[in-house]
């Protein structure tokens, strides 16, 4: 893959690169940098100088209002504790389906993938009366783990195809090895799949945690008190029937999603650690 | 890396068990000791602050009760209050929206306290005029009569804002008639000005399609649209007026057709900014505005030429059916209709509907309440259009953008807007 | 090989049972419950009333249901086509040339970049866009200005909601196939791209047999899975157009959100979404025995 190109042309195809992505990545984060500038407007620069301003200062009193207001320290606390549970249970199911039907073939593989993934096919409405008269009958209502439970099985769907998709390439020489090492099916999964899968493990981790944080749906369904509501639903609180606390809205989403952001670049050094290339051979 | 994900994974369920009493369900604390409240005005807004006010009130009348206030939202609640409410997970009073397919829905199908004894007994059917009773009883799911299910402690109404530099500016005078409004917002055109602020994404278009059919409407129409007391013709002259006129009104450019893609928020920042000189939308810009224009003077004039206008009485105070508390609800009802309370709530810039007027002292507020005050002497409230059929919102909202963008004809919008109104009223009436 | 097969993995079923438990408690039954609901009127509240089929009589002459269908197409260009083929070039050149000549953390801080819109919350996503495309200030125009473009009334002209709305799923969906496809690269053995430099190839004839080959599985699984989210899409046109102007983007989800949760129309709402879901998942059987009956071909 390395041109043989003379060093001049390979610097200005480097620069084109560069610029190339940058502009992308500006398009990409252009909103980004909106939100900030609102989230620290004063409401008056807001309603004068319009969403496309900046603001005259860094102000954080209205951030601060909202944040004892709706006790966004509680719904920063539930919405970690539901997107890591899920997370974790997500991978723990769709690694188990995964095994049983990428790796073990199990007889109608197929079709019971397409069940699986039905999980990830149904639009929440349609799970939202069920599920609520569900809850309320087994005194789930209004509890975090309602949400917990219904949200892995739904990343999981996700979870399982990909998995059962990567590991149906899975080099049978891996398997066929560890089985003549008399290696039982328990040891299979945990000594040698999961960890060969990693890249992918560490990706659904992700995936599953900022899916997760950013459901609102059906949380607003299953979660009745706001001592058991997540961050998407407090920031909500703020458009109200006739107007919209702007910067505020834009202050709190920010708050919001530092914890994703943060979570996605712990998880960026998993994302690209290659280690199949030697495994194979 | 897999020592770190096991340690991870020991911490998580630490936590796990820490937190899972909040896992399971709600603390059985001491249910007679707790007033549960939800409302979804925002805290700096004359509600939000009157109703803290009371909130204060009442815990030193009741020093033994703990209240226990969740800020919620009003999308959330929209959407979730018939299951919330159909649950032992409901508060003991709580804010909620006003109609038939709101208030109505919920009372018809028990989810709501008829409250009328403690209405009587308390004396707010006294306070409150019998038009804006309307809007706190129903029967069978209608408002209008029958038994208490809520009670109203603001008020609010549809009025035209108006840019007062501009109108000296450009030689306008307030208008009286519908004429001389279409005359004053010429007089912008030609000076290369739209003279309207409209959010037709969201609700005020719908407002102002409202007021136009008000103009050709009475009494008896209101109530047989809304009151299903009466028949109702979508090609009749006032709704085609109606139609026909935002049509026009399109087509002189005093709507911009960019409106459509413009929400209610855009529309009240762009009045504040002085891009447009005039602005048709409901009271609860009031208290927003006395704060945010700074730039020019402003005032405001009701819907000139109209007997009737878009308003009501406000938000109801609702107590659920399975509330567990509704002696203590009463009581903070009670406060929240109070003298004190409500002329608190005047001065923030709300609608009051019991306050002291020689209280009130800016006299912005001042006008506010007295042209409010002029329409329930004149019984002119005639609600809101999207009132009479859950979700008559969204069709109301795209039938009117259709309108602006000419995608429909008049007689084809009102097709549209007549469907979903015949096919809910059908239900109810049965 | 048959004979290999059936001793090593008889048993593993076994591993299924918690996600098949699961699944049956948590979305099977309540979807059959849906389907139920389907074939009656209902407010949610007090106790349905059977209907028959009556709702899906409803349904085949409503236009609004109709022309949901048709925007989803729209839909799925962008969410699905679009973001597919970007994701696939823009992950090999991260993957490739960038971290290789530029370096690895630059690479990763793009992806990181690219990916960010995925984790903004749709609400704010939905407002931010909207003061974007606003037809009286938003940068769009003024950018278009610039150079001598009309200003146009992006979310609000119904010729053109619909690309609007499109133009911002794109945005929206381009980090996550990007995030997968460049994980799936790292399972690519570099010996192949060496080996077939040796044989003289070109980037695209690499590009194709290789990479594209190789990581099949993942793309096969973007697909799929972009293409379901398009044919749920429901939170974008909330927030953006709430299916207008007039019903410009109304979607399937949209509309029997309407009928739950606005107009009290569970059993009408019910037999929306059960149309819905059984077009997905009919696309979703013949997607999947696509997929295996190819990986047969391969294994063999």
């Amino acid at each position: 893959m390395i041109a043989r190109h003379p060093l001049v042309v390979q610097r200005v195809n480097k620069a084109l690169a560069l610029i190339f992505l940058i502009t992308l990545l500006i398009v990409m984060l252009f909103p980004f940098a909106i939100v900030t500038i609102n989230a620290f407007k004063t409401p008056q620069e807001y309603a004068s100088n319009g969403p496309l301003s900046l603001p005259g200062g860094f102000y954080t009193q209205g951030l601060k209002d909202f944040w004892k207001r709706v006790d966004f320290t509680n719904k920063l606390i539930n919405s970690t504790v539901i997107s890591v549970s899920v997370a974790i249970i997500g991978i723990g199911l769709a690694l188990l389906n995964a095994f049983a039907l990428g790796i073990g073939r199990v007889r109608g593989r197929v079709w019971f993938l397409i069940l699986f993934l039905m999980a990830n096919t149904l639009p929440q409405e349609a799970l939202a009366y069920p599920l609520y008269y569900f809850a309320k009958y087994l005194g789930l209502y209004n509890t975090r783990l309602s949400v917990i439970i219904v949200l892995s099985v739904i990343q999981s769907a996700f979870g399982t195809y990909l998995l059962t998709s990567v590991f149906s390439t899975f080099p049978r020489e891996i398997i066929e090895a560890a089985r003549i090492d008399g290696a039982n099916k328990l040891q299979l999964l945990t000594r040698i799949v999961a960890p060969i899968s990693r890249p992918t493990l560490s990706v659904l981790f992700v995936f599953f945690f900022i899916w997760t944080w950013n459901e609102f749906f059906l949380p607003m369904i299953l979660l009745v008190s706001t001592s058991n509501q997540t961050v998407p639903l407090a920031i909500a609180v703020l458009q109200g029937q006739h107007n919209m606390d702007a910067t505020t809205s834009s202050a709190s989403a920010l708050l919001g999603i530092l914890p994703c952001i943060v979570f996605f670049l712990l998880f960026q050094r998993t994302l690209t650690r290659g280690i199949t290339a030697g495994s194979v051979k | 890396m897999r020592k770190k994900m096991l340690s991870f994974a020991i911490l998580l369920l630490a936590v796990l068990v820490a937190v899972a009493p909040n896992l399971s369900s709600r603390a059985a604390a001491q249910e007679d000791k707790v007033l549960k409240i939800w409302h979804y005005e925002s805290p700096n807004g004359a509600m939000g602050i009157a109703w803290q006010a009371a909130m204060d009130k009442f815990q030193e009348l009741h020093p033994d009760v703990t209240i226990e206030f969740e800020a919620r939202g009003f999308e959330e609640i929209r959407q979730t209050a018939p299951m919330i409410l159909n649950s032992d997970e409901v508060p003991d009073v709580m804010e909620y929206n006003k109609g038939n397919a709101t208030a109505g829905f919920l009372s018809q199908n028990g989810l709501l306290t008829d409250i009328t004894d403690v209405a009587i007994e308390r004396g707010w059917d006294q306070i409150l005029s019998p038009g804006l009773q309307t809007t706190s009883r129903y029967e069978n799911g209608i408002m209008g009569s029958g038994p208490w299910y809520g009670v109203t402690n603001y008020g609010e109404f549809v009025m035209v804002y108006y840019n007062v530099d501009m109108f000296e500016e450009y030689g306008v005078e307030v208008p009286t008639t519908l004429e001389e409004f279409e005359n004053v917002m010429q007089t912008f055109v030609d000076a290369g000005i739209t003279p309207l602020s409209l959010g037709a994404t969201e609700y005020p278009a719908q407002h102002v399609f409202y007021q136009l059919v008000l103009s050709q409407a009475d009494r008896e129409w209101v109530d047989a649209f809304q009151l299903y007391q009466g028949d109702v013709d979508f090609h009749d002259e006032a709704f085609t007026f109606a139609a026909e006129k935002i049509v026009e009104w399109t087509e002189r450019g005093f709507i911009s057709e960019d409106s459509t893609g413009i929400p209610a928020e855009d529309m009240g920042v762009a009045f504040t900014n002085g891009e447009f000189p005039i602005m048709v939308s409901g009271s609860w810009w009031y208290g927003r505005f006395m704060n945010e224009i700074t730039d020019f003077e402003w005032s405001t004039f009701l819907w000139p030429g109209n007997e009737l206008h878009a308003g009501s009485g406000g938000n109801l105070w609702v107590v659920p059916a399975n509330a567990k508390n509704k002696e203590l609800a009463y009581d903070f009802i009670d406060i929240t209709m109070s003298t004190e309370i409500q002329t608190l709530m005047g001065n923030e810039g709300g609608i009051p509907v019991n306050a002291d007027l020689d209280q009130i002292e800016d006299p912005k507020i001042q006008e506010l309440i007295s042209n409010f005050n002029r329409i329930i002497e004149a019984d002119g409230f005639a609600f809101y259009p999207d009132w009479p059929a859950p979700g008559y919102y969204d069709i109301l909202v795209s039938g009117v953008q259709e309108l602006i963008a000419g995608t429909m004809s008049p007689e084809e919008a009102l097709d549209f807007l007549a469907d979903p109104y015949f096919e809910y009223r059908e239900t109810v009436t049965q | 090989m048959t004979a290999q097969r059936s001793s090593l993995d008889r048993g593993y079923w076994v591993f299924m049972v918690p996600g098949a438990l699961a699944l049956l408690l948590v979305i099977i039954i309540p979807f059959l419950v849906n389907v139920a609901i389907s074939f009656t009127e209902w407010n949610g509240i007090t106790s349905p009333t059977f209907i028959g089929i009556e709702n899906y009589e409803r349904a085949a002459h409503d236009k609004t249901f109709w022309l949901s269908f048709k925007n989803n197409l729209y839909i799925i260009v962008s969410m699905t086509v679009i973001p597919t083929i970007v994701g696939l070039l823009l992950a090999s050149f991260l993957y490739d040339y960038v971290a290789n000549k530029i370096g690895k953390t630059a690479a990763n801080i793009f992806r990181a970049g690219y990916y960010l819109p995925q984790i903004l919350p749709v609400a704010i996503a939905g407002v931010v866009w909207r003061w974007i495309l606003q037809p009286r200030w938003g940068v769009l125009n003024w950018l278009l200005g610039l150079v001598g473009i009309e200003p146009q009334n992006w979310l609000g002209d119904a010729d053109i909601a619909i690309y609007s709305v499109m133009g911002i799923m794109v945005w929206f969906q381009i980090g996550y196939p990007l995030v997968i496809f460049m994980a799936a690269l790292q399972r690519v053995d570099p010996e192949l791209y060496e080996a077939a430099s040796v044989d003289g190839a070109n980037w695209f004839q690499k590009f194709v047999s290789i990479t594209i080959h190789q990581i099949r599985p993942e793309i096969f699984v973007v697909v799929l899975m972009t293409l379901i989210h398009s044919l749920k899409i429901f939170a974008q046109i909330f927030v953006l157009t709430r299916g207008g102007p007039g019903r410009a983007t109304m979607v399937p989800s949209y509309f029997s959100y309407q009928n739950f949760f606005e107009r009290a129309n569970i059993g009408y709402g019910a037999t929306i979404s059960t149309v819905m879901t059984v077009i997905i998942v009919v696309l979703t059987i013949l997607f999947i025995r696509v997929q295996s009956r190819q990986e047969l071909q391969e294994a063999l």
